[in-house]
């Protein structure tokens, strides 16, 4: 029934309902693509619930040696039921001479553009909601609409701290989408395709056996010099330290959300943990195998290493303090663009000499 | 296999229904208390001064310029590296690299000479660099 080859999670369902994934109609597969989506949004959901109030908090006390939350629940878990209903509970304050479209439209953009993403990603056991042709440049486009949402928020919210706070974020996001794309691009090399399900088969197999250990043949390991440097320009991407300085606290408040309360502001935080994790799904797919490893289902391994991408910046934010907006510009355009030009063309004199 | 488009539409869908449904139960059991100095916008305490929407840094937008150029560069980068593996196969090294490596090189002397008039170091305006030498 099910056809050899990777298998969309919509495909899947319908098939289990006994249709023809070739001849469904559209607005049968429509309905069951809600489905879908509805399963994968409320797993990427409940990743971010327990990163926001919670993970963020505890990984933080443990870097600074405190304690945080831990009155309600074991381990102070109740804590992302109490957040969520306090902070939806709270007045919504919308400042004077506010661009209301705009100002209304920013967090709903930041907060949905960050989980359409999550559309192509292949999470293993057969969990992807499509698998179009040009899947990494559709991940690629769409986490970049957060720069739209940004802009607004900072120039509808008529606050000066908002409207540096959104310019640095576009000048920020703009000048590393470069060097991530690009970087991205040499990857794209190796696999020569960008359906992203054919990017993770590629990085099946052993890149070399030491003894025992048999290291695979995922991206990072095949072009470490890549895997850096997409690090580098992911960390920016997400504005996480030591590229944080669109809302440096110290500096210009909390950037383009200073005058966002309530509803609002729940929405640009869990738009921004969306984003980490779509960037940990995309570092995960491109370099660390996807959803590739040994014994556990797929969808573990996924899992944990999007987490283990979120606690890298986690760990960023606690360890490395924060750059200037020149020097931010400088190593942008100057050092990370130049790198990830040289890494791609070395990318393609090696894979074209070897091939 | 079905359209994949029909499926990132239905994510779509999803993406807007679960901000918007937030909004709706926050609407629910938020309290509202209209106040008229409650609405005045953030400035540490102060009464906000003069407008917002004011001119700022000339450096954003010549960043925003050189964004366009290098995007677009991308764009035309993505199908090479796609065909780039089957290309060197049927054509050879020398036809499928040397077109990119001038292509690149012509992006790069772009890149020296914005570098060279400044186009992205950060210009300070001239009371702020006033404020910093002193």
């Amino acid at each position: 029934m099910i056809p050899l080859q990777a298998v969309t999670l919509t495909d899947r369902i319908l098939n289990l309902i006994g249709l023809d994934a070739s001849t469904a109609g559209p607005l049968v597969v429509f309905g069951v693509s809600i489905l879908a989506a509805g399963l994968v949004g409320t797993f990427v959901l409940l990743n971010t619930a327990v990163a926001g109030p919670y993970a963020k908090r505890k990984i933080t006390a443990a870097f600074t040696d405190r304690i945080s939350v831990n009155r309600i629940g074991p381990a102070g878990i109740g804590t992302i039921v109490v957040d969520s209903v306090r902070l939806l509970s709270k007045e919504l304050i919308i400042p004077e001479d506010a661009d209301r479209p705009a100002y209304d439209l920013a967090p709903i953009l930041l907060a949905g553009s960050a989980l359409l993403g999550f559309a192509v990603i292949p999470m293993g056991s057969g969990i992807q909601v499509a698998d179009p042709e040009i899947g990494l440049a559709y991940v690629f486009a769409v986490a970049s609409i957060a720069s739209l949402g940004l802009l607004m928020a900072g120039y509808a919210s008529n606050n000066k701290y908002s409207f540096l706070g959104g310019l640095r974020a576009v000048a920020q996001n703009i000048a590393y989408e470069i060097p991530l794309v690009l970087t991205g691009a040499s990857v794209v090399i190796f696999a020569g395709t960008l359906r992203l399900s054919e990017i993770v088969a590629a990085q099946e197999g052993t890149l070399l056996a030491l003894g025992p250990v048999a290291i695979p043949n995922w991206f990072a390991f095949v072009n470490p010099f890549a895997f850096a440097l997409f690090m580098a320009a992911n960390l920016a991407e997400v504005g996480r330290n030591p590229f944080d300085i669109p809302e440096a606290p110290t500096e210009i408040v909390a950037g383009y959300q200073t005058e966002y309360s309530s509803v609002y502001f729940v929405l640009f935080y869990l738009g921004e943990f969306i984003h980490i994790f779509l960037g940990g799904a995309i570092i995960t797919t491109l370099f660390l195998g996807g959803p590739a490893g040994p014994v556990l289902p797929g969808i573990v391994w996924f899992t944990i290493k999007i987490w283990s991408v979120f606690l890298f910046t986690q760990w960023a934010r606690s360890a490395v303090p924060r750059f200037r907006i020149d020097q931010l510009i400088a190593l942008g355009w100057k050092v990370l663009l130049v790198l990830s030009l040289a890494n791609l063309l070395l990318t393609a004199v090696i894979v074209g000499v070897i091939a | 296999m079905s359209n994949p488009w029909i499926a990132i539409g239905a994510l779509a869908a999803v993406s807007l229904v679960i901000p918007l449904a937030m909004i709706a139960v926050s609407a629910l059991l938020r309290p509202s208390v209209p106040e008229q100095s409650k609405r005045a916008t953030y400035e540490s305490g102060e009464v906000p001064t003069g407008d917002t929407r004011i001119r700022f840094n000339i450096q954003y937008y010549m960043v925003a310029l050189l964004f366009v150029v290098f995007d677009i560069e991308t764009v035309l980068i993505f199908p090479w590296t796609v065909i780039y593996n089957d290309a060197v196969e049927s054509v050879g090294l020398g036809q499928a690299l040397v077109p990119m490596v001038a292509f690149i090189g012509i992006l790069a002397v772009g890149l020296a000479w914005a570098w060279r008039n400044g186009a992205v170091r950060w210009v300070r305006s001239p009371r702020a660099q006033r404020q910093y030498s002193e």
